[in-house]
């Protein structure tokens, strides 16, 4: 069962197209969402919840600043768009494929990367941009009539390489492929023949995994990605905003050199992608499933991608966004806003898991409402967003194994506050961490040093429990045991919540331990890849 | 062209209609309706507080019901508190919204264990408007009786979720009538049925000090006492037709006002008589160092022709102007000889009252070793109880 859902993997696939009912449906849903927002703020903010001022600004700010990030995702699904048809692509374009390998990668990986750039059907050059040093990488190169260039002492990580390599080459049209992605042999054709629109910098393509049965960490990862792939993009691009993330991505020569080459930096592709559009490119965003990649395993590799995306990220909301802001459309601004504030979600995270303590070490509490109000007033709200995330997920690029509640994805999310918390303390300073490339396989037995903070909430909050029973049974006058007794258990219920999520993460990192070291690209059988349209 | 716009704004009314529909929906579910999902999640909580009771309350020693043991078959019979055979102790204090720790600190003082907590709650559509579930529940886990001081107050009522209720400006005039026409029935019954759910006993005084023209809206000056009498028995009669019959109605007039008889709403309808007696001294220009007997025992036999028991619901002297141990050695002896009638007397233990002067007056006598001594005493040389 599960081998046949693998090899279901290996099967071109399209989120389905969006109908007028669908966007009906969906703006429905978004008026209802808004509407019951409005109902909650109405509610929320009565003076009577007011306990401790200040805890209570921080925390409706904190709580409402997610509250209209949801509404944003919302107004966003009101645009779903997916191109009508993909255009064919003209005869004789010049296109390049750049992969590029760094010391540590494994070649067998690149076996099977370079047999499934061979099938691509869209003629076009191959170039290995070489980092290794290693003489068998270059002989693998050359066996599979890959043009190999030697990237050894090029400066600036991967885009630096990438911004070599166009002055070495000389193609239209670049495809820029992480060593990882085994790619569809109809993946130029789902793209190029957008570019037949002068104004078209860049089209973006989906982005499949195939090792997502590996680990927690590794479907948690991937289905953090799902929606992103799906109904996100598409909104984005129906709002002209669709952004290049990852790889995957198919430049338009032209438009690189009106930026001066790929965005180096940690977060050096939605950075080109800003950049392009400031400067006035259009972007596709085809969300189709032309080839499938390796998703991290382990919780180190994880959240080493993470520090670095979450760095680079606030890197582009502090230096980037305030230079070209003038030069983008209404709506990339608040994309590349939201976007550049994603990784706040962390230090928000920790202000909320710290509300529980402060109560219990302090007795302040930032508002007065009961948890049983909070609940029935937040009711309305969590029933729409629950329809809405639904519904979207009818857009995913592959329901079959995608469509389900993303609940691993949302404890990764949970449990890496600590990354993205020091990802943005980093960036207050503007401290650099070293460059770190993924990992592309299981660090078998290395358990991350950003756990820690997850065990000592774990641990704080055992020894809170416990304290917080003894001084209930023995200490606590009687008279005042039933007037706390709703408030204490509910502050200890709402930590219990992000205590289980914490024992998830510890989970998720210890899982290292056992996982046995793998080579999933082996399994990967490359002319058994299906082209057939079926969606 | 306008053909296409028109049908996107048509499109968009059609989606915001089906919306607010949605809406309204679901927030009729989850928030006017107080309906299923509240009592769903309020049932929760008092889960919680139940399971406290038995897992934390159940176990700890030296829990102040186990003091109260003899009170234990008043507590639980409401017909032994309508005819007492004893005396009843008890304390009001402002303190006690969250916590009773300033009242049994003040009952530690004095050597005793009160078998009456006096708290006051007003009318009103807010959540602090609503009974009191929680205070009442822990004063009878304590092991007591809740006296509930029930303020007819009207201005806080919303008239979104009281339709039909007069203007805020309009509705202190002639409150009363309407009160007895029902235009608050909506908010008596939802009370009275909380009152139910508590199943034991609870005095209830409503509508106090109705004959003083200067203090409350549902006095005098707005209301004839013919309305006044309409009102009691229009709640009373409210409380027995949704089946509450574990209230003890306090009828409890200004003992200086007169006027008891026209105000009297009738045997049936009430179970005590009740009547605060409070000495400010010298502290206001109105008052001077008036005895108990002088402010209590002159209107005594006025108050006595309804023969109901009586409790004196606010009992207390300041400091300033006299003796005031002294003061209670005179207001407390033989006292259960002189106002044969009076069964319960409730200590007004309040350190900050605004209520009748612009100053804060200070009632504490936690504070005063010499009257904690001399009330010690007089309670001792009676007790048999504890």
């Amino acid at each position: 069962m599960k081998e046949m859902r693998r090899n279901n993997l290996w099967q071109f696939r399209e989120a389905a197209g969006v109908s007028g009912t669908d966007r009906f449906v969906i703006l429905i849903l978004t008026l209802a969402g808004i509407i019951s927002i409005f109902n909650f703020a109405e509610w929320w903010f009565r003076g009577e919840h007011i306990s401790n001022l200040t805890l209570f600004i921080i925390l409706s700010f904190f709580f409402w600043y997610v509250m209209f990030r949801i509404i944003l995702v919302w107004l966003n699904y009101l645009k779903l768009n997916k191109p009508g048809s993909v255009p064919e692509p003209d005869d004789n374009l010049s296109v390049a494929i750049f992969t590029t390998s760094a010391p540590g990668e494994p070649l067998g990986m690149f076996e099977k990367t370079f047999e499934a750039l061979n099938n691509i059907s869209y003629p076009h050059n191959t170039y290995l941009l070489d980092g290794t040093r290693d003489p068998a990488f270059r002989a693998l190169a050359e066996k599979n009539n890959i043009i190999w260039m030697d990237m050894v002492d090029v400066p600036g990580a991967k885009a630096g390489k990438i911004n070599e390599a166009l002055r070495r080459t000389d193609e239209e049209f670049i495809l820029i492929l992480d060593p990882d992605h085994i790619a569809f042999p109809n993946i130029l054709d789902q793209t190029l023949g957008f570019f037949r629109d002068g104004k078209v910098g860049f089209v973006q393509v989906s982005q499949g995994y195939y090792n997502q049965y590996r680990s927690f960490t590794a479907r948690a990862a991937a289905e953090q990605t799902y929606l992103f792939y799906g109904p996100t993009q598409m909104g984005l691009f129906g709002y002209g905003s669709a952004v290049a993330i990852g790889a995957n991505c198919t430049f338009r020569r032209k438009a690189l050199e009106s930026i001066g080459g790929h965005a180096e930096g940690l977060a050096e592709d939605l950075l080109t992608s800003i950049r392009l559009h400031a400067e006035g490119w259009e972007s596709v965003y085809n969300p189709v499933i032309v080839n499938r990649g390796l998703v991290p395993e382990d919780l180190t590799s994880f959240y080493k991608q993470q520090i670095k995306w979450a760095r680079g990220t606030f890197e582009i909301l502090f230096a980037e966004l305030p230079k070209v802001f003038t030069k983008l459309s209404f709506w990339q601004r608040i994309v590349y806003l939201y976007i550049s504030t994603y990784f706040l979600t962390g230090t928000i995270t920790l202000f909320f898991i710290l509300v529980p303590f402060i109560y219990f070490l302090t007795g302040i509490i930032p508002g007065k409402m009961t948890f049983v109000d909070f609940i029935l007033h937040g009711v309305p709200f969590l029933v729409i967003a629950t329809l809405i995330y639904s519904y979207v997920q009818k857009f995913l690029c592959h329901p079959e194994t995608e469509r389900k509640f993303h609940w691993r994805g949302m404890i990764l999310k949970f449990s890496s506050w600590p990354v993205y918390f020091y990802g943005f303390i980093l960036s207050l300073f503007n401290a650099s961490i070293p460059y770190l490339p993924t990992s592309k396989k299981a660090l078998i037995g290395s358990i991350t040093v950003f756990i820690r903070p997850l065990i000592l909430y774990s641990v704080l909050f055992m020894i809170t429990a416990v304290a917080v029973y003894i001084h209930r049974r023995y200490y606590l006058p009687e008279s005042e045991l039933s007037f706390t007794a709703e408030r204490v258990w509910g502050m200890l219920g709402f930590a219990f919540i992000a205590f289980i999520q914490s024992i998830i993460g510890i989970f998720a990192a210890l899982e290292t331990v056992w996982l046995k070291e793998d080579e999933p690209w082996k399994k990967v059988d490359v002319p058994m890849i299906n082209n057939d349209i079926k969606s | 062209m306008i053909k296409h716009s028109l049908k996107r704004i048509l499109f968009t009314i059609l989606a915001l209609s089906v919306g607010f529909l949605i809406v309204t929906g679901l927030s009729f579910l989850g928030n006017k309706s107080k309906g299923p999902l509240e009592n769903l999640f309020s049932g929760t909580a008092r889960m919680v507080q139940s399971i406290e009771e038995k897992t934390i309350l159940a176990k700890r020693e030296n829990k102040r019901a186990d003091k109260l043991k003899w009170y234990k078959r008043y507590q639980e019979n409401i017909s032994l508190l309508m005819n007492p055979d004893d005396f009843f102790w008890g304390a009001s204090d402002y303190h006690s919204v969250e916590s009773y720790e300033s009242i049994l600190n003040l009952e530690d003082s004095l050597w005793i264990t009160f078998p009456l907590i006096h708290i006051y709650t007003a009318w009103g559509s807010n959540p602090e408007h609503q009974f009191p579930e929680l205070q009442v529940k822990t004063i009878l886990r304590l092991g007591s009786t809740p006296v509930i001081t029930w303020e007819p107050w009207l201005s806080a009522f919303d008239e979104k979720e009281y339709p039909g209720i007069p203007k805020v400006e309009e509705r202190d005039k002639g409150c009363l009538k309407e009160i007895a026409n029902g235009v608050y029935d909506k908010y008596i019954v939802k009370w009275a049925l909380a009152v139910k759910d508590i199943q034991l006993p609870v005095f209830v005084r409503v509508g106090h000090e109705m004959n003083d023209p200067y203090r409350y809206p549902w006095g005098p000056q707005n209301n004839e006492p013919q309305d006044f009498v309409a009102a009691w028995r229009h709640i009373h009669h409210t409380f027995l037709r949704n089946g509450v019959n574990n209230v003890i109605w306090i009828w409890s007039p200004h003992q200086s006002y007169g006027h008891f008889k026209e105000y009297y709403p009738g045997d049936d309808y009430v179970d005590y008589v009740g009547t605060g007696v409070l000495n400010y001294g010298t502290v206001t220009t109105w008052s001077k160092w008036w005895s108990f007997d002088e402010l209590f025992g002159n209107y005594y036999k006025d108050l006595s022709v309804f023969n109901k028991p009586m409790i004196i619901t606010e009992f207390s002297s300041l400091a300033v102007g006299g003796d005031r141990a002294e003061w209670y050695v005179d207001a407390l002896n033989g006292i259960q000889k002189k106002y044969t009638l009076i069964k319960s007397l409730i200590f007004y233990h309040i350190s900050s009252d605004k209520t009748v002067t612009d100053k804060s007056l200070d009632w504490y006598i936690i504070n005063d070793a010499e009257v904690l001594n001399a009330v010690r005493a007089i309670i001792s040389s009676w007790d048999k109880n504890n």
